[in-house]
């Protein structure tokens, strides 16, 4: 070092340098003079980076959507069931249910009883009439259900303590029936029932729209002589409640042996948002990663190619002064800056996407500036990568070269 | 100044083949010497090894007193990119370039900053009378123009030895009398000049003539 130090000295010259700004420079120079061949050299990158922020946009748009419409009726519902169908009924009467509403976070709670499906008739003894469950609620089981009444009215409290034979039918089934107004008869096990009301709907337990709903109490003699009736307690709770009242509500309805019920809360919606959003990021990633490889490899090939076609560019380097180490550099510097515009490129690409499709669909676009800075940052390391190889091949182009024609 | 003492230079590719044997050459300050030769004598062998592109087998090679068989490659390469100017016959100016930016790429990994190098660069271009197309695209040039870029290119960080190959291999006569003019001006104002050339017009420009035949460098008696 310091005999070449001295020579210089004596020959009047200085150690050859490629300063940082020449080199930012040459680079930028190569990579944007010649848009068309950078672009199809680019092309891999550029659509992974693309691929990558407008999935990952798209996503968090969606997750912010099924968030935002996420069902808060079935977040907020609870049905707790006894582990044995043969379990005395007690749990269903009136005290331990009361427990169960003072329960901070229930909104409403009441029992139900499901009987297996039987004929409905509108004319006693008749036979062949459509078949549907019977199902028994409570006032309050019935507000968690709430039905959307087409005609009629629900059921009151004094029907319920009355044992009152009120039904509410379904839409479908009053259809069947020829049934179009209320206050007319229908016949269950040839018992007359006056029908209450109809309904085309519920808010909770879709299992209800093809059940004819009576009083609990009234649906409970009923039940008596049949030994495969379903019970269960349906709770609406306040938002974000559902899972705590599902771990309080046995204890609150049979303190003696909480373990005889189990209650069902639907999933945390937050936990399941984080699940649904890992699970669709991971396979994002995956995609964009396999993407982000054709890229290098394409970068590379194209990068490899151009050496051949540059050698007498590299050989006039090399005469006029450039060290092995500078065409290195500016190479590898070529090829990183291709992958950061093009990455660059393709994360704007991708937020227009994410946008455009969110703006077709009336969604509120969710956009993240971090994604885009990691797609072009991460496309910037692949150029990088896919650099190295065709710069060192670069640098054992001879100076020769340049004098043959 | 450049003193080269028993060159040997061989190529092998399977046949050993003597480019340059034992030569000779001592070269003065503000010479302008020509070389001829048969095609394959290794006359651009000659030009190669004195502009440190190639390095020689055996021998001895000195500029300005300095033996450069030993040196690193940062001194070589600070000698071939600074003491020495370098002229194609394809000339080899970068396409997408502008000319001035061109002839600042012969400067780019010297001792200049960017701004020196364009004044450099701008005064090398007045010389050799195309200033006024500093901002041309080389492509839309003609050869004889694109030749005087390349000389400009050469000669703009103000080199001490101007080595040519064939530098008018791909002009007509009425171009080739402007670049030679211009040769003779660049060595009338102290520039050394190493010209290798197959055109018998070309080398009698030169006050010194060689000739190389089968590796063997001679004096040509005027």
């Amino acid at each position: 070092m310091r005999a070449g130090r001295a020579d210089r000295a004596r020959l009047g010259i200085a150690a050859p340098r490629l300063r940082p700004g020449d080199l930012a420079r040459e680079s930028w120079l190569s990579v944007t003079r010649f848009p068309g061949r950078s672009l199809l050299t680019a092309l891999g990158t550029l659509l992974a980076a693309a691929a990558f922020v407008s999935t990952l946009g798209l996503v968090s748009t969606l997750s912010q959507q099924v968030s935002s419409a996420f069902d808060l009726r079935r977040a907020t519902e609870v049905v707790v069931k006894a582990e044995d169908p043969g379990l005395d009924n007690g749990w269903q009467h009136a005290e331990p249910v009361d427990r169960l509403r003072r329960l901070a976070g229930v909104v409403a709670a009441g029992p139900r009883v499901t009987l297996a499906e039987r004929p409905v008739t509108r004319l006693a003894g008749g036979s062949g009439g459509p078949a549907a469950r019977i199902m028994g609620a409570d006032p309050e089981a019935l507000r968690v259900l709430a039905p959307n009444l087409v005609q009629g009215r629900l059921f009151t409290a004094f029907d319920e303590s009355a044992a009152a034979r009120l039904v509410l039918l379904p839409r479908a089934l009053a259809g069947e029936l020829g049934l179009h107004r209320t206050q007319a008869a229908v016949f269950i096990d040839d018992r007359a029932y006056t029908v209450a009301g109809i309904y085309d709907d519920v808010r909770r337990r879709p299992e209800a729209l093809h059940s004819v709903i009576m009083p609990f109490s009234t649906a409970n003699r009923l039940a008596d002589a049949t030994p495969d009736a379903e019970r269960d307690i349906v709770v609406e709770t306040a938002p974000g409640a559902a899972q705590l009242i599902g771990h309080q509500a046995p204890l609150a309805l049979h303190p003696a042996a909480p373990d005889a019920l189990r209650a069902i809360a639907p999933p945390d919606p937050r936990t399941l948002r984080r699940e649904v959003e890992s699970d669709l990021a991971r396979s994002t990633l995956l995609i964009s990663a396999i993407s982000l490889v054709i890229g290098t490899v394409s970068i590379g090939n194209a990068a490899t190619a151009s050496i051949a076609a540059r050698r007498a560019e590299i050989g006039l380097r090399r005469a006029v002064g450039a060290r092995r180490r500078h065409i290195f550099t500016q190479l590898l510097c070529e090829t990183t800056v291709l992958g950061a515009l093009s990455g660059t490129a393709g994360a704007f690409l991708g937020l227009a996407v994410t946008a455009g499709v969110s703006l077709w669909n009336g969604w509120l676009p969710v956009i993240d500036p971090g994604t885009a800075l990691r797609a072009a940052g991460c496309c910037a390391a692949a150029g990088l990568l896919a650099g190295l190889l065709p710069a060192l091949r670069a640098t054992r182009v001879q100076p020769v070269t340049a004098l043959q024609r | 100044m450049l003193e080269l003492t028993g060159i040997d230079r061989t190529y092998d590719d399977g046949h050993p083949v003597s480019a340059l044997r034992k030569a000779n050459l001592t070269l003065t300050e503000g010479e302008y010497v020509t070389v001829t030769g048969p095609s394959g004598s290794g006359k651009s062998t000659l030009l190669n090894v004195i502009g440190l592109l190639d390095r020689p087998d055996g021998g001895s090679y000195r500029v300005c007193g300095v033996e450069t068989a030993g040196l690193g490659e940062r001194v070589r390469v600070g000698i071939r990119g600074q003491l020495f100017g370098f002229v194609f016959q394809a000339f080899h100016l970068l396409a997408g370039r502008s000319t001035v930016e061109n002839v600042e790429l012969g400067m780019l990994y010297g001792r200049h900053a960017r701004r020196t190098r364009r004044r450099l660069a701008v005064a090398a271009l007045d010389r050799v009378g195309l200033g006024h197309r500093r901002h041309a695209d080389p492509r839309t040039l003609s050869g004889g123009e694109r030749q005087r870029v390349a000389i400009a290119r050469a000669v703009a960080g103000r080199p001490r030895v101007l080595l040519c190959d064939e530098p008018t291999g791909n002009l007509d006569s009425a171009t080739t009398a402007t670049v030679l003019a211009l040769l003779r001006e660049l060595n009338t104002a102290g520039l050394t000049v190493v010209v290798v050339t197959h055109d018998e017009r070309v080398a009698a420009e030169g006050d010194r003539g060689l000739r190389v035949v089968d590796g063997t460098v001679t004096e040509v008696v005027r």
